[in-house]
């Protein structure tokens, strides 16, 4: 007798999907520019992560937004296939409609209930220019939104933290700072590493309603992704 | 007692524990744990299997202690429960629903604190390697409560009697019952907060008010086959039909080779389902009547005939009794 009984079996799915900020101000200073370095030298680390953890089968999108938004990587897509466009910059900055998107993947179904917590990666340098509460309420509304860990970048001084910390939900996190294009590499870096191989852990924790993000441990920011203010150029 | 037809019933417990593939891939134990009663189950009533899974987590890095004080203590703590009971059905059914989950959490807690004065927290356990090396960690681990969170861990526990199964959950995995048709059907009701890694836990305060319980007066068609796991086996399915399927596949594989023929390939088999799936630790109990190969397979009723369907295609809950 060696029949395994039951179905078919899966790894578990982690979804992960870059947010980035497309408005014209990204293309001051080379922004953007800097954004899509950092991304695409964050896919190998992504990949490294992944090989690592072969029961998550971790699954890349992407979303633009300005003047409107869209997905610009719009398929789950496995992280060893990953691979980014370059984004350009062009428009105001309409963060409520990407939000809303998103809100849409996140339902039950497409997604599933024995996913592993999803990764969302918010990225701006400015201020919504549309309704970002009803897209964050549409997030929130779907119970993966609520249990999703919710990374927010801030490029550059005038990028709205109060939003972004907002978005991310918990008092104990705060948006990462970046003011020049190597502090926006390290968190990009820290993200798809660290925080994506605390997502795709199956450890439990004790149910904790009062504390957001209580369900991902998020892993301590390490000493070198701070810069001196000498570096700043945005 | 209802009609008797149970008493002449002969039930066996098998089962076994496999430490996941991430862990050994990340070199920590299993922390899983599964334990029964009578250690040569099939000898008498009432008989008691438990299964735990410690959380695992940075916070509960005694978790694998925890587990295994949580089947051990419950068993025994059951099992004396049920030995004494010999008031009516509905009068034991309260006590299952009302004192047992605090006899239950008070009888863990003194297993850990016994277990903590003998091995205290250690400044290294303390230190942020593994006490707080996140971000958002925050509970401290220093004083006797919260020392708790460092064993934390869920449970799962069913009980066969002469005259009733009873069944305790606290926190994920899953209970399976495998009618003598083949139908499968869960005793307990969902828990919608089980959601996302977070599981209710032995260690939250006012954990007994956490349990699912559920008190099944065997008065026609028991089940055949009562199936225990953690959540790391479930976890492994791509949906849960196929983790469904597993109940009356087993059944099934019963039937053909016997209890013993599968008792040995459990392993083997949580060992492929954590390498192809979850890569946590899984553990799968199986309370068996002995006389299950021989039943009638078209049996016409089941108590979960009458039960509710939930959202995966399972009936749940409402096979307990209202005694």
């Amino acid at each position: 007798m060696n029949m395994r009984p039951g179905g078919e079996l899966a790894t578990r799915p982690l979804h992960f999907i870059w947010m980035a900020d497309c408005s014209g101000s990204m293309a001051v200073d080379g922004k953007i520019q800097s954004l899509n370095t950092a991304i695409k030298e964050a896919i190998p680390n992504m990949q490294t992560v992944a090989d690592e953890n072969p029961n998550a089968q971790v699954l890349v999108r992407a979303i633009k937004f300005s003047s409107g938004a869209q997905w610009h990587v719009s398929q789950p897509t496995e992280v060893a296939d990953f691979k980014w466009d370059d984004l350009t910059a062009e428009g105001v900055t309409d963060m409520g409609r990407a939000l809303s998107l998103v809100a849409e993947q996140l339902a039950i179904p497409p997604m599933t209930e024995r996913a592993l917590p999803p990764v969302l990666v918010l990225i701006s340098d400015g201020q919504p220019t549309d309704d970002y509460a009803s897209g964050l309420k549409a997030v929130m509304e779907q119970p993966w939104g609520r249990k999703a860990v919710r990374i927010a970048i801030a490029i550059g001084e005038d990028a709205d933290t109060e939003v972004l910390q907002r978005f991310i939900g918990n008092p104990e996190l705060k948006p990462l700072q970046a003011n020049n294009p190597e502090s926006l590499v390290k968190y990009i870096k820290w993200v798809s590493t660290a925080v994506l191989k605390s997502a795709s852990s199956p450890a439990s924790q004790t149910l904790d309603s009062a504390t957001p993000g209580a369900n991902v441990p998020i892993p301590v920011l390490p000493e070198s992704a701070s810069s001196s203010a000498a570096d700043d150029v945005w | 007692m209802p009609d008797g037809q149970f008493t002449t019933r002969r039930w066996r417990i098998v089962g076994h524990s496999v430490r996941g593939a991430s862990h050994e891939r990340a070199g920590t134990p299993n922390q899983d744990a599964i334990h029964w009663l009578p250690a040569s189950s099939g000898d008498e009533l009432p008989l008691v299997l438990a299964l735990a899974d410690g959380h695992g987590s940075a916070k509960s890095f005694r978790s694998e202690t925890g587990a295994r004080l949580a089947v051990e203590t419950a068993a025994a703590v059951v099992r004396d429960f049920l030995k004494v009971q010999t008031e009516s059905l509905s009068a034991t059914k309260r006590m299952a629903e009302e004192w047992l989950p605090g006899a239950l959490v008070r009888g863990w807690q003194e297993a850990v604190a016994a277990h903590l004065a003998a091995h205290p927290l250690s400044p290294d356990e303390l230190d942020p390697p593994h006490a707080s090396r996140h971000a958002n960690a925050t509970v401290a681990l220093t004083d006797s409560s919260n020392s708790l969170v460092a064993y934390g861990t869920t449970l799962l526990v069913a009980a066969v009697t002469e005259s009733f199964i009873l069944y305790l959950q606290l926190g994920d995995g899953e209970i399976l019952n495998v009618s003598a048709g083949g139908e499968v059907s869960k005793p307990l009701p969902e828990d919608a907060r089980l959601f996302a890694n977070e599981t209710t836990s032995l260690c939250s305060p006012g954990a007994w008010r956490d349990f699912r319980v559920c008190f099944q007066v065997v008065s026609h068609a028991p089940p055949s086959l009562i199936l225990l796991s953690t959540d790391g086996y479930p976890n492994s399915f791509l949906n849960a039909t196929g983790f469904l399927k597993v109940g009356s596949d087993i059944l099934a594989a019963i039937r053909a080779g016997g209890l013993d023929a599968v008792n040995e390939n459990i392993a083997a088999w949580l060992t492929e389902s954590t390498r192809a799936g979850s890569g946590d630790d899984a553990t799968l109990g199986l309370i068996c009547a002995e006389d299950a190969p021989q039943r009638d397979a078209h049996a016409s009723h089941t108590n979960e005939d009458a039960a509710g369907q939930n959202r995966n295609g399972a009936k749940t809950g409402d096979a307990c009794d209202e005694a």
